[in-house]
Order: C-alpha cells, then sequence, then structure tokens
C-alpha cells in the first residue's frame, strides 16, 4: 500500500479535544467529590467509609517481593555488609552504581570508601542484588525519591545504610528466590 | 617431513595426536606446551611456559594410550606417535578430585579477593570442577595480606602451592627469598627471616600466581579487573621496550602488566616499569599553556602558545640566523613525532643544532637498561642527530654559554635537567633569549619558560618506538589526553604549518609512518599494520631470521 499523508489541522484537533474534555472532567470531578462527601458524611456519623492512607507519614507494608530503591544493609554494628567487590557495579545494566574501594582492619580488609546510587538512573531492576554475593544490597520498599537539584538523586553510603532488622522479609525473600538456601 | 619443515637434527619433529587431532611438535617438549601452542587448553596450574616444570598441581593430568595410569602432560615429553585423550571421562574424573583436594581449604573470598576475573581457581572450578563441597570440617586458617616484600601482598589462606613464585625466584630474578617451609599439608611459601621479597623483579611473581596469593601492592584493592579496558602497548621506562598492557578505568591507568614477547620480554617486567605510570595521571603534571610576558607567566591557550612559539623561533632566526636556534629532545617520543621534529628542524627551521637529553641510571643483563629513553635509538635513525658541522648537546650547551644560541627548545626538560644537572641547567637558562618548553612532566627549569607547550605521554599516543636492538613496536592509546592538550606531533605539525606558510598536515601517526618506511632505510618495507603485536625488527627480516 502506498503511502499517504494526511494533513492534520492541529488547531481544531486541540479546540475539539478541549470541548471533548469538559465532559470527562466532569464526571472525573463526579467520582472524587462523591468520595469526598461520602467520607466526610462517614466521618461525620463515626462510620468511615473509605479506607485513608496518610501519606508520605504512614505507608502500606509492601509485600516482599516489591522492589523499591536499592539500600545497603547495615549490619547490628551499623556498619556495611558490603565489601565493595564490584558485582553489582557491573551488573547494573543503567551505570548508576559507583564504588570507590579501599583497605580496613577489620577482618575483612575491603570495604566501599565511596557507594554511591544515581536514584535518577536506577530503574529498580534488582539485578544488584541478584549479583551481590553477600547480601549486602538488596531492593527495599522505599520509593520516595524526590530531591530539588539532580545531585540530590545521587544517594552516598551513609543515606543509603539501612538496619537489616528492617529488611528481614526480603532478606528471606530473595534467598528463597534465588535459590540461595 | 622435517627436511620440508627445516627443522634440524637438534631439534627434530614429530607427530602428535591429541584428541584426534595430529599435531606436530618438537621431540622432547613438554606435551602440555605442544597441546597449548596448537590450542588444545589443557587445565594447568604449576606449568609456566618460562619456568622449570614442577609437577605438582596435578591438573594437567591426561589420558595416554598404552599407559594404565593418567600422566601429567607438563613432564611427558612429546615422542612419535604418542596418542594422547584429554576429554575422558577419567580425565574429567581426575580433575574434578583435583579441584576439589585445591579447594578444601581455599577461603572463597572472591569478593574481595584482587585476582577474582583472572583467576585459574575460578575458572577451572567453573570448567572442570565440581559445584558443592563435601567437607563440613571448617576451613584452615592462615595469614591474610602478609606485606611479603615492599611491593607485594602474601595471602596464605589462597595460595595453592603450585611453587611458580618459589621458581621465579630461583630461576629468573635468581635471587631466592621465596622457598616452601613445612611439609605436606601444613606446608606454606614464605620468606626467611630478614630476607623480604625485594627484587628488581618482584612483582612477576604476582603475574605468576595462578591464584590470589601474591598479588601487586600498586594494584591492592584497586580495581577490579573486569573494569579494566586493556591497551597492547610497550614500556617507556627504558629501552629495552618490555611489551605490557596498559589497564585503565575512565581515563585513569589503573596498572601495567607484561605481555609475552619471546623476543623482547618474555612474560616478565622490571617493577621500575610496572609502577613508573604515576606521571600519566600526577597532580603536577603540565596540563596549560603559558607565554612568559613582562609579568611573569601567564596561562594561556594551547594555539596562542604555539602562534608565540613559532613568532620566536622565526623571529631568532630572521635576526641571528639559524645557528641560534638549539633543540633538544627527550628519549620518550614516538618515531612519527621524531619524524616530524627532525623535519622540521631541518627543512623549515634549517637548524643543525639538534640532539637527545638521554638520561642514565642503573641497568643489569636481564631486562633494565641503563638508558632511561624508551626510544633514543628510534630518535637518531629519524635522524634527530645533529647536522654536519651542527652540535650535539654538549656542544649545544656550550653555544648557549658562550650566547651563540638565543633560543634553546627543549622537548622533556626533565630528562634535560637530570643529564645537565639542575645547576647548569639554571644557568643555562638565565643566558637564554628564549626557552621554550615542551613537557608533561615539570621540572627546575618550568618556572624559567618563555613559552611552556604541554606534552602528551606514551600512554596517549599511537605510534612506534625502536628499542635498543632495532625492534620497531607499536604503541596504543590507552587514555585520552588532558583536556586542552595535543600530543607532541600535533604541536609539531601546527609549528611546521605556522613557520611555513603553508596549511598545517594532520598528524596521523600510521600514515607517517609510510613516509618513515619509504625514507629511511631501515624501516623499508614496514606498515603499521604489519608490525603486528610482537613488532618486528628489520635487521632481522632483512637478514631472514626472523
Amino acid at each position: 500500500m502506498a503511502a499517504r499523508v494526511v494533513t492534520v489541522d492541529r488547531k481544531a484537533v486541540e479546540q475539539l479535544t478541549g470541548v471533548l474534555g469538559i465532559p470527562a472532567t466532569l464526571r472525573g470531578l463526579r467520582v472524587t467529590s462523591t468520595h469526598f462527601f461520602r467520607n466526610l458524611w462517614g466521618w461525620i456519623v463515626g462510620r468511615p467509609q473509605v479506607r485513608t492512607v496518610m501519606v508520605p507519614e504512614e505507608h502500606d507494608p509492601k509485600p516482599a517481593a516489591f522492589r523499591g530503591m536499592p539500600v545497603l544493609v547495615a549490619m547490628d554494628n551499623g556498619k556495611e555488609r558490603c565489601v565493595a567487590c564490584g558485582l553489582c557495579e557491573w551488573a547494573c545494566p543503567v551505570d548508576c552504581i559507583h564504588i570507590v574501594p579501599a583497605e580496613t582492619d577489620d577482618e575483612v580488609e575491603r570495604y566501599p570508601l565511596v557507594f554511591d546510587i544515581d536514584m535518577g538512573r536506577c530503574m529498580y531492576c534488582g539485578l544488584c542484588e541478584e549479583a551481590c554475593p553477600e547480601e549486602a544490597i538488596v531492593m527495599s520498599a522505599k520509593v520516595e525519591i524526590s530531591a530539588f537539584s539532580r545531585a540530590g538523586l545521587l544517594w552516598h553510603k551513609d543515606q543509603l545504610l539501612t538496619p537489616v532488622k528492617t529488611l528481614e522479609r526480603r532478606l528471606e525473600h530473595i534467598r528463597n528466590d534465588y535459590g540461595r538456601r | 617431513m622435517t627436511e620440508a619443515n627445516g627443522s634440524t637434527a637438534k631439534n627434530p619433529k614429530v607427530r602428535v595426536v591429541i584428541d584426534g587431532r595430529e599435531i606436530e611438535a618438537t621431540a622432547g617438549a613438554p606435551l602440555l606446551e605442544a597441546a597449548l601452542d596448537n590450542g588444545i587448553e589443557i587445565p594447568h596450574y604449576c606449568y609456566h611456559p618460562k619456568l622449570s616444570i614442577d609437577g605438582s598441581c596435578r591438573m594437567c593430568q591426561v589420558q595416554i594410550q598404552g599407559q594404565k595410569k593418567l600422566a601429567i602432560a607438563c613432564n611427558t615429553p612429546c615422542t612419535e606417535g604418542l596418542v594422547v585423550d584429554t576429554r575422558s571421562d577419567e580425565v574429567a574424573d581426575a580433575r574434578r578430585g583435583v579441584m576439589e583436594l585445591l579447594l578444601v581449604n581455599h577461603p572463597l573470598d572472591c569478593p574481595i579477593c584482587d585476582q577474582a576475573g583472572e583467576c585459574y581457581l575460578q575458572d577451572y572450578s567453573f570448567e572442570h570442577g565440581s559445584h558443592h563441597a563435601r567437607t563440613t570440617a571448617p576451613r584452615r586458617k592462615g595469614l591474610k595480606r602478609v606485606p611479603i616484600g615492599p611491593r607485594v601482598v602474601f595471602d596464605q589462606e589462597r595460595c595453592i602451592l603450585c611453587r611458580r613464585c618459589v621458581r621465579f625466584t630461583n630461576e629468573i630474578s635468581e635471587t631466592n627469598e621465596l622457598r616452601v617451609f613445612g611439609i605436606g599439608d601444613t606446608s606454606y611459601i614464605g620468606t626467611l627471616e630478614g630476607r623480604p621479597l625485594d627484587n628488581p623483579y618482584s612483582v612477576n611473581v604476582a603475574d605468576v600466581c595462578p591464584v590470589g596469593a601474591l598479588l601487586s601492592s600498586d594494584f591492592h584493592h584497586k580495581r577490579r579487573v573486569w573494569f579494566l579496558e586493556e591497551t597492547e602497548s610497550v614500556c617507556p621506562g627504558c629501552s629495552n621496550g618490555c611489551n605490557i598492557k596498559i589497564g585503565a578505568f575512565r581515563e585513569e591507568i589503573q596498572r601495567l602488566v607484561p605481555r609475552r614477547n619471546d623476543a623482547v620480554n618474555e612474560t616478565w617486567m622490571c617493577d621500575a616499569g610496572r609502577l613508573g605510570y604515576g606521571f600519566v595521571g600526577a597532580a603536577d603534571r603540565i596540563r596549560e599553556a603559558r607565554v612568559c610576558d613582562d609579568q611573569g607567566q601567564q596561562v594561556v591557550a594551547l594555539d596562542a602558545a604555539i602562534t608565540a612559539a613559532a613568532a620566536a623561533l622565526r623571529r631568532v632566526r630572521e635576526e641571528h640566523g639559524a645557528g641560534a636556534i638549539g633543540i633538544v629532545a627527550s628519549g620518550h617520543l614516538t618515531n612519527e613525532e621524531y619524524f616530524r621534529l627532525a623535519g622540521l628542524a631541518r627543512e623549515t627551521l634549517t637548524t643543525v643544532s639538534v640532539d637527545l637529553a638521554v638520561p642514565l641510571g642503573e641497568g643489569d643483563d636481564f631486562l633494565i637498561r641503563a638508558d632511561k629513553a624508551a626510544n633514543a635509538r628510534g630518535a637518531r635513525e629519524m635522524g634527530l642527530v645533529p647536522g654536519e658541522a651542527g652540535r650535539d648537546l654538549a656542544g649545544i650547551l656550550n653555544a648557549v654559554e658562550a650566547g651563540e644560541i638565543r633560543l634553546l627548545w627543549i622537548i622533556g626538560s626533565k630528562d634535560f635537567e637530570a643529564v645537565v644537572g639542575t645547576e647548569r641547567a639554571l644557568a643555562i637558562a638565565g643566558r637564554l633569549e628564549t626557552l621554550i618548553l615542551q613537557d608533561v612532566q615539570p621540572s627546575g627549569l618550568s618556572d624559567k619558560a618563555t613559552i611552556q607547550l604541554p606534552g602528551a605521554t606514551w600512554a596517549e599516543k599511537a605510534g612506534t618506538f625502536t628499542n635498543y636492538v632495532g625492534r620497531v613496536q607499536r604503541i596504543r592509546p590507552a587514555v585520552h589526553s588532558p583536556e586542552g592538550v595535543l600530543l607532541d606531533g600535533e604541536i609539531f605539525a601546527a609549528l611546521t604549518g605556522a613557520l611555513s606558510g603553508r596549511a598545517a598536515v594532520p598528524f596521523v601517526p600510521s600514515s607517517v609512518f609510510d613516509e618513515i618506511a619509504a625514507a629511511v632505510g631501515a624501516y623499508a618495507g614496514l606498515a603499521h599494520q604489519s608490525l603486528g603485536g610482537a613488532g618486528t625488527n628489520p635487521a632481522d627480516v632483512t637478514e631472514g631470521v626472523g
């Protein structure tokens, strides 16, 4: 079939969708205001009809399989499990992880001096978690990354460290998932 | 058959069948070597092509027709009619058994081991090992990260006692620092008290170590090897021209390792060369062009500095004649750059006061040469020699002191300072009307420069070096030059253009080399493409030896 060129009068289309958009907006407003008044009434008589989660102060618990932003597991002594082996850096398909290894006098002689994740790039694929031989980087339930600048999206080691006890469910899940038992 | 292949009675050729493939091998040579040379992979730890046979790892066991037991390929000499099977179930079983025993006490700390990624234990474990441990006993503890020498770190737990390092210190460095202590299961590698592993070739033990037991302190915990981009090049440390690989990560050199070239360095390199790359990314490297005016040195754009240099050269030549210009180069540029520089000096400037400053240091009878310049021979062959009635370095210095030379152009003032001596170099700088420096590293003369041009290092250039016996070898760029820095050859091209009033000819190393092949007799018939990975010695080619 031969190619055909159709000239579209964009102005007319915009006007048309504008006109058509009014009923759609009204429909949407009807839904939200119905909920609003129903809730208001429920609140007045003491029988709430719709459950409300007060985000961001509260969050619904996420299933263990949920992949939020990757974080570093902090052991009970507050230090990272990570030994800066670089496998997550290698596995990362979007190159959002940057590690600078260094040596310490601890029993495990190597640790990450710098561990940065560019959350603006991260696509929550979880390959870093799968590559990690130390269960040191896991996908958390956190999803709120908003910042006022791009630099604010670059999360450093101290921001990424998360106590191990808040990550137990996910760790249990990945042990099953990746057959690490 | 033997005559057809030009072999002599000393090393007759025999035919060996490995896995049904007939290969030709030298009689008496290790079967393992014949297999590896013919692309048949037999796993091995203790065998090294440049060390004596040890037979301690048992990994290279193969089945030989007519023999009841498996034999180790490294200690089996090739004989006529040998029929070998490297893939039978029995061989696979034996390999799995050897791997299991080697891994019984291995700490499995691959995530923190620098060898991970280029480790024979990892590779063979995947290929030939079983993927599960059957032992439940705790692994034997050993000493970790022992500084066994000033440049080498030792990890006793990872060692598999292949004794390559011991043989290296016995046979190659001939310093005998390393030996095996203890017996049987409890033996370990160590040094005698008060005799650390400290010889000019010590880091080679980290290369020969098939696992992560011996590691270079310099590279320790620096960068995972799988992030390195490796570039084949030549060491710039001295005129021996050892073949190396430059490992770089994000425009930064992480390490140099030797590359096998039996005609030059076999598989070794010296510690000084291996650790001598620091100047490439040094904080005090010269990255800016400067031109001196009434208020002192001012940072300017490179093309402005080149224009100023061309103006100074032209002015001195017009006012005092070509005899008032002297050029002293270091021995670290490529042949292509020297060819352009020699052309510039001879044809455009018509000065005959051209020479090299090559610092001398310690040398030995193995790899380290006393003249610390990678390409001094190439420079001379490219025509960087005092012309007829011209002045050599001593003559240039005297002429400056006598006031005859008004403009001195020094390429690599650090070498110049080392050869001439700081005091005299400064006195000479004081006598000059114009001092042009083209430098990578700062020197005592840097403050005295009228015009300073930033140069590039060998790791940033494509081109060729000619080592002290005349072997022409290629270098390749591993990193980019800092922003605003041109390669030295590009500076020569720009200067030639500015001085001759013609458009500058772009500096393309491979085409310059074609010009060299046409102009310099010894290089006739060579081309960048034909040099190959190991380089070519034109003398060998013409004599039909190589």
